[in-house]
This record gives C-alpha cells, sequence and structure tokens, in this order.
C-alpha cells in the first residue's frame, strides 16, 4: 500500500471554544494523540473532525482535502468523510445484535469473524449490546469503526473500560490496522498512559488549542 | 293503567286553583308595554279567568300586572324545565318576561323530546318538560311520571321544506322534489320527533320510496338546518319556526296542515317534582296571551286540542334501539382508520419536532396539541369549515368522490384530528428517548441522512410508535363530539359506540343494548391502554443500553 502522508489542519470554532490543530504525519508518525485534562474540548474537537458539529465555523482540511470551509461554503456531511469514530460510551446500536451492529457499514461475514476474533468478542456476535459489558462493548465499537473503512480514525477514549493486559492487545490490534491500511489516527485521553500506548506522537490541548508537543514516545 | 286525562278541557283553564292568597295588586307590579302584550280586545270573561289563574290581572289601563306575593321566592330556588330544542329561540323570551315579571328563575335544558323523554323516565329532576312531540307525553304519561293535572297544549308547528340561501329554483310543492335531483335532503333522526315528522308526512303524501336514498339523517333539527345553511344538503325538512330563525336558508314551501302531520307542543308537570305550584303557574303563564304573543311572532301556531295517545306513526322502542354489533364494528373500522390514516403524518410531524430547530416551533407544536384541549364540537366545526362543501378543499373531495361530511371518511377524520396530539407526543417522545448520537454514529459509518431515519431512527422508536398508534387508536374509539358535528349519526354509517350509547338515552328500553355497549367500550379501551402500556415498556426496554 502506498505510503501516505498528510496533514490535519484545524481552525474552528464552535460557540465559545475555539480549535486549533495543526498536526502533520508520515507513516512512521500516523498516531496522533491528544491529551488534556477534562473540558479541554478534547470530545468536540473529534466531533469538529467528524462532521457531527454543523454549527462549527472555519476550516478543517485532511490530507489535502477541505471538510469544512465556511468561508468557502463547504460542509462534507459526516457520511461522506468516512471517518471511524469511536464515542467514549460505544452507542452500539441497541436494536441490532453485534453481528448486525458490525455488518452495519457493509462489512462481509467473513471481515467480521476476523475483527471479532482479532477483538476477543466472537462469542458475542448473537447478543445485544444490552447483555455485554463495558470492556465488550468498546471493543464492538472499535470493530465496527475498522470494518467501515475509514480514512480516518477518531477514537474517543477507547480503552477506559477495559483492563491492562486487554489495552495492550487491543492497542497492538489497532496499531496494526492502521499500519497495515495506513489510516491516520487520533486518540483522544486524558490518559497519557493509554496515549503513549497507541500514538507516536502527542500533543496536550488546553481550553481548544494546542498549547505543547508532549513529545514523540510512540511504542509501536 | 293509563290514565285518562281531561284533554277537553285542555284550552282553558286547568281544573285546579293555585292562586289561593294571591294579593290583587301591589306596588311591586310588572307593565308590559302596549306593543309587547298589550292584551287583544276580545279577551272575554274565559281569558281573563285565565290570566286570573296565572297570576295576572288586569289594571285600570289596561296593562298586565304580576302580584309578585304570588310566585314564592323563599330561597330563590329555580324552576328546571326541560323543553324541546325547537324551542330555544321563543322559550327563553317568554322566560326572561315571566322573570321580569317576578317569576321564580327558570332554567331551561334544551333537548330532542325523545332524549328529554328518556332522561325524565331514568328519573332525571325535572319540574317541568314542553315536548315537541305529544306522543312522547303520551310514553312519559304511561309510564307514571306526569302530573295528569297539569298537561295542556301550548303551540302548534308546522313542517316546511328549506333550501340553501343561493339555491336555484327549489321545488316549491312536496311532489316536485323528486324531480329536482337533488344530491341529498336531510332530515334530522327519526327517533328525534322532527325526523319522525318528516318521515311521516312524506310517507302520508307517498314520496318516501321516491326519496329515500336522498335522504341523509343529521341528528337534530338544528343538526339538518346547518347542514342546508352550509350547502352540504341541497335541502331538507325542519320545523317552520327554525327556519325562520336561519338567516342562511330559504324556506322553499310549507307543508299544508291538511297534508302534514300535527305537531303539537304539550307542556306537563312531572310527577314528584317539589315545586308543583311554581310549575304549574309556569304552565298557565305559557298558555297566558303574553307568552302566546311571543310564540306567535316566531311563527308558531295557536294551541289546538291534542290526540294525546299513541299512534302508528310513533317509533316503536325496538326500531330506535341502534344494533349494537354494527356500531360496535364501525367503531372498530373508524378506530383502525383514524390510526392508519394518522401514521405517516404522525410520524413526519413527531420526526419534525422531535429533531429540528426551527423559528416559529413552539407555535406549531402548540397548535398540533389544541384538539386536545379544544371542545371536540369546536374541532368538529372547524372541520366542517374545511372539509364541507362550502370550501374549495371539500368541494374538490367531493367532486374526486370522497366526500367527508356524513361519511365513514368523516367519522374517521373527526376521530383522527382529536386523537392527533396524542399520536405526535407518543411518537415524538420515542424520537426524542433515543439518543440522537446513534443516528451521528451511523452518519460517520457513511450511512446517509434518509438511511440512517429508516434503519436507525425509526426502528428505534418502533414501540412508540406503535404505542401512539394504539393510544390514538383508543381515543378515536370514545371520539363522539367532533364526529357527529362532521359526520352526523348515521346508523351504519357513522353511529360508533359513542353515538349509539348517545342514542339509547332516547330509548329507555335499550338498557340491554346500553350495556353490551359499555362493557364494549370499557374492554376494548382497556385492551388498548394495556396494550399502550406494553409498547411503553418495551420502548424503554429497547433502549436500554
Amino acid at each position: 500500500m502506498e505510503a501516505k502522508q498528510g496533514s490535519i489542519n484545524v481552525y474552528a470554532s464552535l460557540l465559545r471554544d475555539v480549535f486549533e490543530l495543526n498536526v502533520s504525519w508520515n507513516p512512521t508518525s500516523n498516531k496522533v494523540a491528544i491529551t488534556g485534562p477534562s473540558g479541554s474540548g478534547k470530545s468536540s474537537l473529534l466531533r469538529v473532525l467528524a462532521g457531527l458539529e454543523p454549527a462549527a465555523q472555519g476550516v478543517v482540511q485532511i490530507q489535502g482535502e477541505t471538510w469544512l470551509d465556511t468561508e468557502g461554503g463547504v460542509f462534507v456531511p459526516p457520511w461522506e468523510r468516512k471517518i471511524g469514530w469511536v464515542p467514549q460510551d460505544s452507542l452500539l446500536f441497541p436494536h441490532l445484535s453485534i453481528q448486525e451492529n458490525l455488518a452495519y457499514a457493509g462489512a462481509s461475514p467473513l471481515e467480521i469473524t476476523k475483527v471479532s476474533e482479532l477483538l476477543h468478542f466472537s462469542v458475542l456476535l448473537e447478543r445485544r449490546p444490552r447483555f455485554l459489558s463495558g470492556g465488550e462493548r468498546q471493543r464492538v465499537a472499535l470493530g465496527r469503526a475498522l470494518l467501515s473503512r475509514p480514512k480516518l480514525l477518531l477514537l474517543d477514549e477507547p480503552f477506559s473500560a477495559l483492563d491492562r493486559a486487554l489495552r495492550l492487545e487491543v492497542a497492538s490490534v489497532v496499531c496494526d490496522y492502521v499500519q497495515e491500511h495506513q489510516t491516520p489516527m487520533v486518540v483522544v485521553s486524558h490518559d497519557e498512559s493509554d496515549a503513549r500506548l497507541l500514538a507516536n506522537q502527542s500533543w496536550v490541548l488546553v481550553a481548544g488549542r494546542i498549547t505543547s508537543e508532549a513529545g514523540q514516545q510512540g511504542l509501536l | 293503567m293509563i290514565p285518562i286525562y281531561n284533554w277537553a278541557n285542555m284550552g282553558t283553564l286547568l281544573p285546579i286553583t293555585i292562586i289561593a292568597g294571591m294579593c290583587g295588586c301591589s306596588n311591586d307590579t310588572f307593565n308590559l308595554s302596549q306593543n309587547e302584550a298589550s292584551l287583544p280586545e276580545d279577551v272575554g270573561h274565559h281569558e281573563t279567568t285565565r290570566l286570573a289563574a296565572t297570576g295576572f290581572i288586569r289594571n285600570g289601563e289596561n296593562h298586565l300586572q304580576l302580584a309578585s306575593s304570588t310566585f314564592p321566592r323563599q330561597g330563590e330556588h329555580a324552576l328546571t324545565v326541560f323543553a324541546a330544542s325547537s324551542l330555544q329561540n321563543v322559550l327563553p323570551k317568554i322566560v326572561k318576561i315571566w322573570t321580569e315579571a317576578g317569576g321564580i328563575p327558570v332554567r331551561v335544558s334544551f333537548d330532542a323530546t325523545s332524549r328529554l323523554a328518556g332522561q325524565i323516565s331514568r328519573g332525571m329532576p325535572a319540574d317541568v318538560v314542553i315536548a315537541a312531540d305529544e306522543h312522547w307525553m303520551w310514553w312519559l304519561g304511561n309510564k307514571g311520571k306526569l302530573n295528569p293535572k297539569l298537561i295542556g297544549t301550548l303551540a302548534t308547528n308546522q313542517l316546511a321544506f328549506v333550501a340553501p340561501l343561493g339555491f336555484p329554483s327549489p321545488p316549491q310543492r312536496a311532489e316536485d322534489i323528486h324531480s329536482k335531483n337533488l344530491s341529498r335532503i336531510v332530515i334530522a333522526d327519526e327517533n328525534v320527533p322532527a325526523g319522525r315528522y318528516a318521515k311521516a308526512t312524506l310517507e302520508a303524501a307517498n314520496l318516501w320510496g321516491a326519496l329515500e336514498d336522498q335522504i341523509v339523517r343529521g341528528g337534530s333539527v338544528r343538526g339538518a338546518l346547518e347542514w342546508v345553511s352550509r350547502g352540504e344538503a341541497d335541502g331538507g325538512f325542519v320545523y317552520q319556526t327554525d327556519a325562520m330563525a336561519e338567516e342562511k336558508v330559504k324556506i322553499a314551501f310549507v307543508f299544508p296542515p291538511e297534508e302534514s302531520i300535527r305537531i303539537v307542543y304539550t307542556g306537563a308537570a312531572i310527577l314528584g317534582s317539589q315545586r308543583f305550584h311554581e310549575a304549574a303557574m309556569f304552565l298557565k303563564f305559557l298558555e297566558s296571551p303574553v307568552a302566546q304573543a311571543v310564540f306567535t311572532r316566531a311563527g308558531f301556531g295557536a294551541p289546538e286540542a291534542t290526540t294525546y295517545g299513541p299512534d302508528d306513526t310513533m317509533i316503536t322502542k325496538e326500531e330506535f334501539v341502534p344494533d349494537p354489533w354494527s356500531a360496535i364494528q364501525l367503531s372498530l373500522v373508524v378506530a383502525l382508520g383514524a390510526m392508519i390514516l394518522g401514521l405517516i403524518p404522525a410520524i413526519a410531524v413527531g420526526w419534525t419536532l422531535a429533531r429540528y430547530q426551527f423559528f416559529g416551533k413552539s407555535f406549531i407544536s402548540m397548535l398540533f396539541m389544541t384538539p386536545l384541549v379544544m371542545p371536540p364540537v369546536v374541532t368538529g366545526f372547524l372541520l366542517l369549515d374545511v372539509l364541507g362543501r362550502q370550501s374549495f378543499l371539500g368541494r374538490t373531495l367531493d367532486a374526486l368522490g370522497l366526500p367527508v361530511p356524513f361519511t365513514i371518511l368523516g367519522a374517521m377524520i373527526a376521530a383522527l384530528v382529536v386523537g392527533f396530539p396524542l399520536y405526535v407526543m407518543a411518537i415524538r417522545g420515542a424520537f426524542e428517548m433515543a439518543d440522537r448520537r446513534f443516528e451521528e454514529v451511523s452518519w460517520t459509518l457513511g450511512v446517509s441522512r434518509t438511511w440512517t431515519f429508516w434503519r436507525i431512527s425509526l426502528p428505534l422508536a418502533l414501540p412508540g410508535i406503535v404505542a401512539g398508534a394504539v393510544l390514538t387508536f383508543a381515543r378515536a374509539l370514545g371520539e363522539f363530539g367532533a364526529t357527529i358535528v362532521l359526520a352526523g349519526n348515521l346508523e351504519g354509517e357513522t353511529r360508533t359506540i359513542a353515538l349509539a350509547v348517545y342514542s339509547l338515552l332516547e330509548s329507555p328500553s335499550g338498557q340491554g343494548a346500553t350495556w353490551m355497549l359499555v362493557s364494549a367500550s370499557v374492554a376494548i379501551s382497556l385492551i388498548a391502554l394495556l396494550g399502550f402500556e406494553s409498547l411503553s415498556r418495551w420502548q424503554r426496554k429497547r433502549l436500554e443500553s
């Protein structure tokens, strides 16, 4: 697969918040972690990137593609952005089984089997989300995002309900996927160790703005 | 068993004396102006006697004086009078004169005579009844509900054929009606006197068979008149007096007395009334020249002797018991129709109100809620304005072969509009209950807004939508007011359970049918509400995560 280089440039305002983020990546540093205290706007930043905040004004550019340019009248709706968004509380569709949740974006049964084995939830496929634990749901939500073949992966506190051993394993699955498909990824977390686990560049967000580079200390 | 009343005396003085203790004159007198109620010149001895009986005396200037001490006023208790609907234009005027002259306050309840008779036979506490149909009076007397000494005839009326004001060349005689190709001829229901009179008169003229297909029943006389004045019917048979009081119709012809069935108004005191003396006074007052002058001005004829008794035109009790099964089936069909007709609009409105913010949203939302708090009769009236033949929409629907008034479609629409707020509330609630972020996840997974609605929003809200449908179904079963205004009360077409029970109030003998309908109504409502409850539970469970 062709090695991808690119950048995320965000300069957008949403209500009282102003988001400013300019990061670039290359195949060896395409995993961006953003940490920051709660209330610093991490989740909102992801929502602006995903196109879920139509009220956001400004510019969002990913790899040269403009997703939002208020002055230029550009707004690419979320369903055309091809984003793998894993929200903090998973949000599995409650009326669908796990299998159906995973197939929602059109994944084949074979792909579903593969992902569910990698993320250790093969036994859950027939169940409804409400019978799953928080950690199980996080893994399914992650699987569902990966199966949609996203152009950009957005993870919001993805491991908060996982124990240490599972974190390592799931992190390696995600990183392998990102490496294999050359998909840039933005992870937000209030937990430095999660950030270190997943990312190869790490930034600190305070009040919507990147204030410092936390250092490039990616593990994988 | 049936007391034989002394009808020969009716035109004169009732064989009672209730004026004992009346003082001849008092400072507290009531003067009627000359043109209002000056006595006819030929008031003879007889009339004077009658006047004396009513408490009126004549003073030197030929003015009426009402001796105030005549009327017991202690406690100011009121006389309850049940009166035929067709007296609505005249009786209040007479009551006003009565009370201004010092009579005790009178409360009048107007309704179809048949319904009043049913209420009285059930023991409704009234003091006086004034019927538009002497046979119902006979029926009440037969049941021992009337004071046999206090029954008298008060006025007569005639049947008129009316047409909408702008109607070109209405028929001039009963025989011409058929040749005019009128689309609808409205009469009152046959179980109210005006409807019975109309049918009997047409039958006597051998016209009923020819016109039967065009005849529709508009409930009460007022209802029938309303249909004509709105142009929903090309003509109708109503009382002459009602027709005279309605500006928006013209009287095409009045049946000559020899061709028409006699329409006699009788008044009586109800047995067991605590206000026997006042009732007697009031009845006498109605016979007095003062009151008779008001009757005459309103178009009523002079009282004539009654043939008080049963006759073969009187609808027998079996005939006016609505068929309960037909009503139950019809109710289910109407409720189901309302539910289905409303499904898509309710989803559209519920979804819009749940998910979109726009200017005037609270106003729109309020607008959809109004039928919940408005009297259903008002809703029905507005619907009739919008969907009747007078409106463009109504004419268009008519031309498309989908007439709304008087039809089962009208019953469905009435039930739907009244139940629509519940429909929308339930569906809006179901949409709002589901986390919007499920839809957002769907979008980020590359599924468009439309498909997200079908695959996520709608299925998530499904139990709530079904619950709303069930609730609307239940509400539709209970709908009455808007239905009777928009769709009438037509057996087999629009007479649902509620309307059938209402009709049965006129027939005290319909107890069995009433109880059947009441039980069916309670049972269906409970089942529907049980369904609503369990669907609501399902909705909450479905969104559990």
